[in-house]
């Protein structure tokens, strides 16, 4: 839990500092090559972290002015219903750190494993 | 196994990556677009908030900007220089995508952009030599001190917009389509005047039109001339007819023999293209339909109303023009204040000034001229390498201009197009037809846009006129497109000019394919400003257009012969020759004329014919909808939907049987030529189905065609619609739609129901509308209302963005709020923004 906390906040201040998406790859991959004690827990943290984070940042924007946007977005992706937009926004991002997450540890085991 | 573990969830890792970092096709780079600091959650409306205060480096003074609650900017500055600086700061606030996509476009560039799927629209621009002529024009502009001033500041103020841009507060397109902006130049707003210039002075039948008169018989018969005549039935001029000239008129150059376009006595004219082309049989796939037929019949209407007519006292001026509807939309609406102007009305976004407007002492509209000021010439080349052509007897060589086409994704295209002293030959003859133009194969363009004009000038000097000679004087550098722009004061004077630079020509010149070989076939001069077709304070007390026909047979110089068919014009000058106590409001309604006036002059004569024949139900049913039709186009009705298919019926069982086997289609022609044919000549030889030709049992009359056309018409209403009743009505079958400039699904409106359609004032249509309405009345403090089909701002995610679409639909404006200083109070003020060049 602390994990996701620490992985999220650590986004969070990435994404406000600078416009790049991947920091949601790049801090759950750094923390499941640093940290994470099983593939599984990497994979985990890096889906919630990103998850909550994409979820909750792109649904208060829903809810205080991007409400129209998400809409024409929606119709562009060929989504029935605007709100599928912050769904969309927060699997994406979960699905990309989850994954990101996994392959870091898979490569400190990797490293570990050479190491011993 | 942990080896494989790493590397599968590696290589997914940086699949995904991968995926969400780049677009793939037309499909965007979703990490980006989605990203919730950065992405389009960014585009929503928080971005409409107005600021109070902004550093906009660049203005020497301190510049106002205040906002009405339509988000229409109203922008006070105290010299010229910062004012055109902050237009460009604003108008990029508002529109910069939508500017530079526009700008992209007309310079060939799409495929930057879109990718491979751009590349045939480049390479047609490219060879249309869109971007040479605004490389022309900015010659012109950089010529002209005043326009460099106004130019440059307005560049100045674009990229101090753009300069503020990080990545989160780019346009929503760039995200989705994933580029940047680059800086913005004076080439820019030139191919923004270029791009108008192509809509509206590129239309031509001129191979159509070739290969019509090379059919066997048509020549003898002068049916060119008959379906196609240089001064159509039922056209009521922009200039009434009878009104006497005020200049004395240069001698007109003739050609022997083909005086009335080749359609001479005995059929050989003489002239050695006719002979050339006329021995080579034309080749059937030569020449592409013209099925896009984009020119005459879309177009504008403009009048001005004297005091005499008018409840106040005080002349009125009416303005709509129509162009293609999109979101975000052509126009914006702006105020430009500074010592010695003071203007209102509209703008392009991608340009400086006001357009069409009004200032405290006068205002102007827009109609399009409609001119045949482009014309293609016949190249005899030395040999396949096209490095020399035929002129007067002797070899000239070609430029070779090389034209790099840069592909997203892909490689440069290099294509090299030839010019001669004419122009580019925008087509070879080995090459498939484009599907913008009908363009003859091997020839090469002749076009009054290639030439450097400088149209900001004469727009400057409209900002600014205060009376007649200011206007008369500002109109003498507008060059081209064409336009018919009227005139309206308060100390009461009314005029309009049918104003632009004219080639000096023979009656019918440039109507067919021109011979590139002879001197004699070229251009002689131009038409001199003053001799333009102009009418000022005419006795009936109004003046008007319609892109109809400027002049009656009495005006000495030709000018075009494919001008807009009589209904708008005819009407308009209908109501107006029976106003009397006129007030704005009135002029309003008139805008939303929806009156059929085609309809009204046919139907009773096609009714008759038709009355005792309906047999299936639908039948009975379309029949009662017509008879029972007040000729309005009205959304909620079935009549128009009905009608115009039984038009589109009895055109084609009229015209196409003329047609040859190797004409693959013919050019219909225009609907007044069609209404004199039902009415005066129902027994005609063009109602006789060409078919059957030669056998004397079988002569159709109108009778015949109208029966087989309402049958037909209602069959396919049928088929495409179902059972007549709820389907078949107007609106729906209309279906206007506002599409997005880019096409993105989701990002314009579809489906729009609203009054109207192509021929009526209120010129309603599936794509093109009146993208602009204006009335305004010059009082003593003028007064003015208007509308257009969009909102001020370009984002898809603000409300301003398409908030005046319904109100558009149906025919409400807005009543414009214009100031007179910065700190005029207004209940419509809404927010005020202080610009400095530096903190």
């Amino acid at each position: 839990m602390t994990a996701v906390l620490i992985c999220l906040l650590t986004m969070l201040g990435l994404q406000l500092l600078t416009p790049y998406w991947w920091w949601v790859m790049i801090v759950p991959f750094a923390y499941g090559a640093a940290a994470a004690r099983s593939g599984w827990k990497a994979l985990g943290t890096g889906f919630s972290a990103a998850g909550l984070l994409w979820l909750g940042s792109s649904l208060f924007l829903y809810l205080t002015g991007s409400g129209l946007i998400a809409t024409r977005m929606a119709r562009m992706f060929g989504l029935g219903k605007s709100w599928l937009m912050v769904f969309v926004t927060a699997l994406i991002a979960a699905v990309a750190a989850g994954v990101s997450g996994y392959a870091g540890y898979a490569v400190r085991a990797l490293v570990k494993k050479q190491a011993k | 196994m942990r080896w494989i573990r790493a590397i599968v969830s590696l290589v997914l890792a940086a699949a995904i990556f991968w995926g969400l970092d780049n677009r793939h096709g037309t499909f965007p780079a979703l990490g980006k677009l989605l990203n919730p600091f950065s992405g389009f959650w960014q585009n929503g409306s928080q971005s409409d908030a107005v600021p109070e205060k902004l550093v906009v480096p660049g203005l020497r003074d301190e510049v106002r900007v205040v906002w009405d609650a339509r988000r229409v900017p109203h922008i006070f500055a105290k010299n010229d220089h910062d004012l055109y600086l902050a237009q460009g700061y604003v108008a990029a606030s508002l529109r910069l995508w939508q500017m530079e996509f526009q700008a992209l476009y007309t310079a060939g560039r799409i495929s930057e952009v879109v990718g491979p799927v751009g590349l045939r629209q480049d390479l047609f621009t490219r060879r249309f030599g869109l971007p040479w002529a605004a490389e022309n024009a900015v010659r012109a502009f950089r010529d002209d001190s005043k326009t460099r001033e106004v130019v440059d500041a307005f560049t100045a103020g674009v990229n101090a917009y753009i300069r503020t841009l990080d990545r989160k507060g780019l346009p929503v397109e760039y995200k989705i389509l994933d580029y940047r902006p680059e800086p913005w130049t004076d080439y820019k707003c030139a191919l923004l005047l270029k791009a108008m210039a192509y809509s509206l002075s590129s239309y031509n039948q001129d191979a159509a039109m070739t290969q019509m008169r090379n059919q066997g018989g048509w020549e003898e018969f002068h049916i060119v001339d008959r379906l196609f005549p240089f001064f159509p039935p039922l056209i009521d001029p922009v200039i009434p007819p009878g009104t006497p000239l005020d200049f004395t008129p240069l001698p007109v150059p003739t050609r022997s023999g083909a005086e009335g376009g080749g359609a001479n006595k005995d059929g050989e004219s003489g002239h050695p293209a006719d002979s050339r082309l006329g021995a080579t049989p034309s080749d059937p796939g030569g020449f592409e339909s013209p099925g896009y037929r984009t020119g005459p019949g879309i177009g504008s209407n403009n009048w001005a109303v004297s005091g005499k007519l008018t409840r106040n006292g005080f002349p009125i001026l009416s303005n709509d023009m129509h162009l293609e509807l999109s979101l975000p939309a052509i126009w914006y609406e702006i105020q430009l204040s500074a010592p010695g102007v003071n203007v209102r009305g509209v703008a392009f976004p991608a340009a400086p000034l006001v357009v069409a407007g009004y200032n405290e002492s006068v205002a102007w509209g827009f109609t399009n001229g409609t001119d045949d000021v482009l014309d293609w010439y016949d190249i005899t080349f030395k040999d396949d390498s096209r490095a020399e052509y035929l002129y007067g007897g002797e070899w000239r060589k070609t430029i070779v201009r090389e034209e790099k086409i840069k592909i997203r994704g892909g490689a440069t295209v290099v294509d090299k197009v030839v010019y001669t002293h004419y122009g580019p030959v925008v087509r070879s003859k080995d090459e498939p037809p484009f599907t913008n133009m009908n363009v003859p194969p091997g020839a090469a363009l002749r076009w009054l846009a290639h030439d450097a004009s400088n149209e900001l000038q004469p727009l400057y000097a409209l900002n600014r006129a205060r009376n007649y000679a200011n206007y008369v004087q500002a109109l003498e550098t507008w060059d081209c497109p064409a336009q018919n722009i009227v005139y309206a004061d308060r100390e009461g004077t009314i005029a309009i000019w049918h104003d632009g630079k004219f080639p000096l020509r023979w009656k019918g010149q440039g109507r067919f394919v021109l011979d590139g070989t002879d001197p004699a076939d070229e251009w002689r001069g131009w038409v001199p400003r003053g001799h333009v077709p102009h009418i000022k304070d005419p006795e009936r007390g109004f003046v008007s257009s319609a892109n109809q026909m400027p002049a009656d047979a009495g005006y000495p110089y030709y000018l075009g012969w494919d001008y807009a068919p009589y209904e708008r014009g005819a009407r308009i000058n209908e109501i107006l020759a029976a106003a009397r106590d006129v007030t704005p409001s009135d002029m309003v309604r008139m805008q939303t004329d929806v009156l059929d006036i085609r309809a009204r002059a046919v139907l009773p004569r096609l009714l008759d014919i038709i009355q005792e024949k309906p047999a299936t139900a639908a039948e009975k049913k379309s029949f009662e909808e017509l008879r029972a039709w007040n000729f309005e186009a009205r959304a909620a009705l079935i009549a128009p939907t009905v009608f115009r298919e039984l038009w589109n019926e009895l055109n084609k069982l009229t015209w196409d049987d003329e047609k040859t086997h190797d004409m693959e289609r013919m050019t219909r022609p225009a609907s007044q030529v069609m209404v004199d044919q039902i009415l005066n000549y129902p027994d005609g030889e063009f109602f006789d189905d060409a078919n059957t030709y030669g056998s004397i049992e079988t002569i159709e009359t109108l009778t015949d065609i109208a029966e087989l056309a309402f049958r037909a018409a209602v069959a396919n209403l049928e088929k495409r619609l179902g059972p007549c009743g709820d389907a078949w009505r107007w609106g729906k079958v209309k279906g206007t739609q506002l599409r997005h400039v880019a096409r993105i699904p989701g990002f314009g409106r579809e489906k729009l129901e609203a009054d109207g359609i192509g021929h009526v004032i209120s010129a309603i249509d599936t794509v093109w509308a009146p993208s602009w309405r204006m009335v305004v009345e010059l009082g003593p403090e003028v007064r003015a209302w208007g509308n257009y089909p969009g909102g001020q701002s370009g984002n898809p995610g603000s409300p301003y963005y398409d908030d005046f679409v319904d109100d558009w639909a149906s025919g409400k404006p807005y009543e414009l709020v214009f100031l007179k200083s910065a700190d005029e109070p207004d209940p419509r003020v809404v927010g005020r923004t202080v610009m400095r060049g530096k903190k």
